[in-house]
């Protein structure tokens, strides 16, 4: 069996102090210690932002509750939503893939390491000042949106909106260098053979999103800059009360805010199209299609971002023509979901927790996708924006499809990073109770949302059905709390436990699985030369290796 | 706070079930027309994708026996980008027909009713018969009217389920709503962009009346307030600067920073629907307004309870 | 590598300024600039520093050019004169901020306050950054570092420092230009 060695890793690295840990983890550069890293983060934030919706939902399990202030209320809500994105989802997909793409692409390294660690560094010091803001005066309460003039000092006169600007300024860059990295690193290191056609789709999307990151992140920036200017220098860019505009705010940050959203399900998309090849036994079925729909998807999120403001009155033209790019969306996303169906026909299925979760998504996010469909369409957001029906929507696609995408990957590759398998009866476990928790929380609020009640309210008179609905979606709510306690101690409890003996648990296609588990220091002595797209199952299988 | 189970206030105008589905005027029926075709389609979709999974995971489990199926052709992809393109193209000329029907762009008509949205209450504006009101807005059923839409701070949004869509209200913007509602009646909604504190309580109230009535209630609202019994109370909203921030037509208090009180007592509710219109709780407003509406733009005067007490029958008798 | 990741962050960076830009268009009808830039902006000083910053590039262009050739002591040269005529923009800019201060013109006074000293403020931040990583690369040369034709350090930094003029441009044209053709 050919193979050709590599290089090792780049020579004047900074030695990782391996003896002492602490300094270990401050100093290291290595693409997998910062993998673990943003994934440890993620955990954590995801954690907290999950205590904030326990919260959340115990408020709003009765009418007229008064366990929150408002002014509570609205502090947590808003650190909900900006948590589970920027520092939760953001770090856990990213984590994963400066993780796993060079191990996919047989490299020994990032392009940048230096610059890797420092990406991190700088996204975890922004959660951290984020937090800081409730010991600091008040956390941001404008919402993840943070629309003007609400978020202008004389509205919300606590500290919490300038943490909320700079902690975001902060995550952003972290995440446009990170992105920067990950497309030298799929240009510049591949390993001979793996030409863009072979590519893993996991890193094709990979690729995609990280474009899509250095595209979206500057007007972000641009508007977080201003807002501090107008806050701390008292400038005029969404001041209303003096010539400021509050629709421009609304521009700048669903020209980000829209992208964004896709940023979070892009990497999403790659895993999955890994897992059901896996524990489908069979190759992808239409790898063509998967990748370039993916494209598609990229290029068609940068002309949707109006659909958030349908209801601003920006005139039935305008509204027209991103009620069409947004409808249009939906066809190659359902490419790709027929494609992953394709891909079970025929095969051989092992319903691992991981691919549990993958069909699960194939389901979730179907329903999330059409009610977002729904809202591509002017008059039926006309009634529903800005109510339930809108939380429900991206709880369907945040959840349903990003987070079941990071349990998937967490249960398909923990064994490689840690040489260890979680358990899956727990694992199981865990699955049903996220699944029908998730669903109870979330598919009521569709009904909430069709009976007229807003979002961001902090509480609700009692209005019919009002209380019943809020109060099974809060049960919902504590299912999925005892799921993640399960996961947790799955977590803890395989830590702890023995070492695997087969290298290969899953019987995987791509190379990360050629490297040991968990991989050294230096990810591969040698690699197998790639001559298709699942170069490790051809290594297995000399007899019927794939020619594409 | 303590942790109440429950209603603390007492909330007893009992808003009835709110549904977008039952359309009351003729916006929401266009929308619910295309909202049910597109419930169908949505169902029809989603549907074909569940069978196709449990399909899959019932035919395809590894240790079952090889059943020999012959690969998916190309075939499989021209049908799944085909049929959601024909339905995609189908939805956008349902689309771009319904949002004409429903909101013609706007030239230059005069509106029937001004709505300005202040956090956190409701002003409404009637400029041809120059009455001014607050929270409770009267509109005549039956015939087309415009309602232009403003927000005096922060964004606030104009939703009423069952008259169909929604409009933001923007600083610095006008926005303009066309509305046909069907049927004479008492309609609710919310405000429904999140506009800080008291964004939960500032609920909309549409009182809908035939073409008399609604004149009816013009003209007696055109009329000053009449206060021929409780002076006290009159002389006491005045020196207590209630004045410089409320407007009672017909007295010296003329301003509009607070909602306009000329015929309070005429109305049901209080403070954007947050209370029943009532003696006691008009007194307990006026006593500690933090305690009722945390964050409200009024702030506590520490009035001793004879002077609250004497303002509020004051403010109660204005019918 | 190095020149591959200079290109995607000057692609960011793009996208940054013309957002900027936008903003600054966003204001103008509101703001009447058309009447504010009349009153209180020179196009000619902003002409002549703007073809300073320009020959600048052109001065940085020779640098590469020597250091490709592997004329080592030219290089150094047009290093320093591109320095010079950097910081001489810097200086402009400043003396254009102080007039401008001087006649009330403040970035919490008016949509054209706010707008044009963010504009042109983010640029001149950038080519103060430019101007440290210039001194930076000059400093190594003169220690005789980066002196071998494929070190790719001089060829990443004149990216990055011609599309900090290339801005500029951009900025001229909105800010001193449009007006007059408008
Ligand atoms: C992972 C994140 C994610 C994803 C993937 C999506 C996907 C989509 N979203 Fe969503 N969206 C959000 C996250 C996301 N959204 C968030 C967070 C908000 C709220 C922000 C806030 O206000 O706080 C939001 C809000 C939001 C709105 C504004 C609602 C409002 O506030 O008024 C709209 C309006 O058009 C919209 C549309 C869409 C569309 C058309 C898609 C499409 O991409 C969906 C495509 C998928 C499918 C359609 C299903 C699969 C396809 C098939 C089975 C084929 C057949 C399909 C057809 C024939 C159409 N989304
Ligand atoms: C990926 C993103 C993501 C994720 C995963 C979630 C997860 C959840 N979200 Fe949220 N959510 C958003 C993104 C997300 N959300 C966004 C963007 C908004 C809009 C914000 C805005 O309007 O600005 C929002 C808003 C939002 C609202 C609407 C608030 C409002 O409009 O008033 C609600 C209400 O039910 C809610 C609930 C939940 C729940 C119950 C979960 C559950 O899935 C959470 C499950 C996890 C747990 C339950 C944690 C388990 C942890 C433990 C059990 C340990 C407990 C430890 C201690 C107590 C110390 N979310
Ligand atoms: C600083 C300005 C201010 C002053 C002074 C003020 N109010 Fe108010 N008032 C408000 C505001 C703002 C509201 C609306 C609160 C809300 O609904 O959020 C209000 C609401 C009310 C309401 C309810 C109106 C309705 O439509 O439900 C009453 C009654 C009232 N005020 C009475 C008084 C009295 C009596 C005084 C003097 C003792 C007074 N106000 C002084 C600002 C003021
Ligand atoms: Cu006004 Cu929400
Ligand atoms: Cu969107």
């Amino acid at each position: 069996m050919k193979a050709i060695l590599l290089d090792s890793i780049e020579q004047d690295l900074p030695v990782a102090h391996r003896d002492r840990k602490i300094l270990y983890w401050l100093s290291t550069v290595d693409h997998k210690a910062i993998g673990k890293l943003y994934l440890l983060t993620a955990l954590l934030f995801f954690v907290i932002g999950g205590a904030e919706a326990l919260l959340m939902r115990t408020q709003l399990a009765v009418a007229s509750n008064h366990l929150l202030q408002p002014e509570a209320y609205d502090q947590i809500f808003t650190m909900h939503g900006v948590t589970m994105i920027f520092f939760v989802m953001m770090p856990a997909l990213l984590g994963l893939t400066v993780y796993f793409t060079p191990l996919m692409i047989g490299a020994n390294e990032m392009a940048f390491p230096r610059l890797n660690a420092f990406s991190f560094w700088i996204t975890f010091f922004g959660g951290l000042l984020l937090y800081f803001s409730f010991a600091a005066g008040g956390a941001p309460d404008a919402g993840w949106f943070n629309y003007a003039p609400l978020n202008e000092e004389h509205y919300s006169n606590s500290p919490g909106i300038n943490y909320y600007a700079i902690g975001l300024l902060l995550g952003g860059i972290g995440s446009v260098t990170t992105a920067i990295n990950i497309i030298v690193t799929i240009m510049k290191l591949r390993v001979k053979g793996m030409s863009l056609k072979r590519l893993p789709l996991f890193v094709w999307m990979a690729l995609v999103n990280s474009f899509l990151i250095i595209a979206a992140m500057p007007s972000l920036n641009a508007a977080l800059s201003m807002l501090l200017l107008d806050r701390v220098m008292e400038a005029h860019f969404f001041n209303t009360n003096a010539g400021g505009s509050a629709l421009l705010w609304q521009h700048l940050f669903w020209m980000f805010g829209h992208p964004e959203v896709y940023i979070l399900i892009l990497p999403a998309f790659g895993i999955y199209s890994e897992v059901f090849q896996v524990f489908s036994q069979k190759k992808i079925f239409g790898y063509v299609f998967v990748a370039a729909s993916t494209v598609a998807i990229g290029l068609l999120s940068f002309g949707v971002w109006v659909h958030h403001m349908f209801a601003a009155g920006l005139g039935n033209t305008v509204n027209s023509f991103f009620a069409a790019a947004s409808m249009l969306i939906g066809i190659p996303t359902g490419v790709k979901i027929f494609n992953w169906i394709g891909t079970m026909y025929g095969g051989k299925i092992r319903l691992t927790t991981s691919m549990m979760f993958a069909v699960a998504f194939l389901i979730e996010f179907t329903i999330g996708g059409l009610s977002g469909i729904g809202f591509s369409i002017v008059p039926i957001d006309w009634q529903l924006t800005d109510s339930y029906f809108v939380v429900a929507h991206l709880h369907y696609v945040f959840i349903g499809g990003s987070l079941f995408s990071v349990f998937a990957a967490l249960f398909y590759w923990f064994p490689k990073i840690t040489g260890r398998q979680l358990s899956e009866r727990l694992g199981k476990w865990f699955f049903w109770l996220f699944v029908i928790g998730f669903n109870l929380t979330f598919f009521l609020q569709h009904f909430l949302g069709l009976m007229g009640m807003p979002r961001r309210v902090y509480t609700y008179q009692d209005i019919p059905y009002y209380t019943l609905l809020n109060l099974l979606s809060s049960a919902g709510a504590y299912l999925m709390g005892a799921a993640v306690i399960v996961l947790l101690y799955n977590i803890y409890r395989t830590l702890k436990g023995e070492v695997m003996k087969d290298q290969d648990p899953w019987n995987a296609f791509t190379l990360e699985w050629y490297a040991d588990a968990p991989p050294g220091e230096r990810n591969f002595v040698d690699v197998p030369v790639v001559t298709s797209r699942r170069p490790f199952y051809d290594l297995k299988n000399p007899h019927d290796r794939d020619y594409d | 706070m303590p942790f109440v189970w429950g209603n603390l206030l007492r909330v007893s105008p009992e808003i009835p079930l709110q549904s977008v589905l039952r359309s009351s005027s003729q916006q929401a029926e266009e929308i619910n027309r295309i909202t049910n075709y597109f419930f169908i389609a949505a169902g029809f979709i989603l549907l074909i994708v569940a069978l196709l999974t449990a399909y899959m995971l019932y035919k395809f489990r590894d240790g079952k026996k090889e059943t020999s199926t012959k690969p998916l052709s190309s075939k499989w992809e021209i049908a799944t980008i085909g049929v959601p393109s024909l339905l995609v193209a189908v939805f956008l000329y349902f689309n771009i027909k319904t949002i004409n029907l429903v909101e013609p762009e706007y030239k230059n008509e005069t509106p029937d009713v001004i709505i300005t949205a202040h956090q956190w209450w409701w002003e409404a504006n009637y400029p041809s018969a120059n009455v001014i009101t607050a929270n409770e807005i009267h509109l005549p059923a039956g015939k087309k009217i415009l309602l232009k839409l403003l927000a005096a701070d922060v964004i606030h949004d104009w939703w009423i389920p069952q008259f169909g869509n929604k409009m933001d209200m923007v600083p610095t913007q006008e926005n303009y709503l066309w509305l046909d509602i069907k049927h004479p009646g008492e309609y609710y909604g919310a405000c429904s962009e999140y506009c800080g504190a008291q964004h939960a309580h500032m609920r909309l109230k549409v009182i809908a009346q035939n073409e008399e009535d609604y004149n009816n209630w013009l003209q007696q609202h055109q009329r000053p307030a009449m206060n021929t019994t409780f002076e006290s109370g009159a002389q006491l909203f005045m020196t207590k600067t209630c004045g410089n921030c409320h407007r009672i037509g017909g007295t010296e208090a003329k301003a509009t920073i607070g909602p306009d009180l000329t015929h309070l007592g005429s109305r049901k509710t209080l403070l954007a629907g947050l209370l029943e219109n009532n003696i006691e709780n008009l007194t307990n407003w006026i006593k500690d307004p933090q305690q009722i509406k945390p964050g409200a733009y009024m702030p506590d005067f520490h009035l001793d309870d004879t002077t609250v007490k004497s303002i509020a029958a004051y403010l109660n008798n204005l019918k | 590598m190095n020149r591959l990741m200079m290109k995607l962050t000057i692609g960011s960076e793009a996208i940054f300024f013309l957002c900027l830009i936008v903003a600054y268009l966003y204001f103008w009808r509101s703001g009447n600039f058309q009447r504010e830039v009349a009153e209180h902006l020179s196009i000619k000083s902003a002409g002549i520093f703007t073809a300073i910053l320009l020959f600048s590039s052109f001065s940085f262009w020779q640098a590469e050019r020597n250091h490709a050739s592997e004329n080592y002591k030219a290089t150094k040269l047009w290093l320093i004169v591109t320095i010079i005529l950097g910081v001489i923009f810097l200086l402009g800019q400043g003396h254009e901020y102080y007039k401008l201060i001087q006649e009330n013109i403040l970035i919490s006074k008016s949509e054209f306050g706010s707008s044009f000293y963010t504009l042109t403020g983010f640029h001149g931040l950038h080519v103060l950054i430019g101007l440290i990583i210039l001194l930076i690369v000059l400093a190594l040369t003169m220690q005789g570092y980066l002196l071998n034709k494929n070190s790719s350090a001089i060829k990443t930094v004149g990216i990055y420092w011609h599309f900090v003029d290339a801005v500029w441009v951009f900025v001229f044209a909105t800010i001193y230009v449009l007006p007059y053709i408008l």
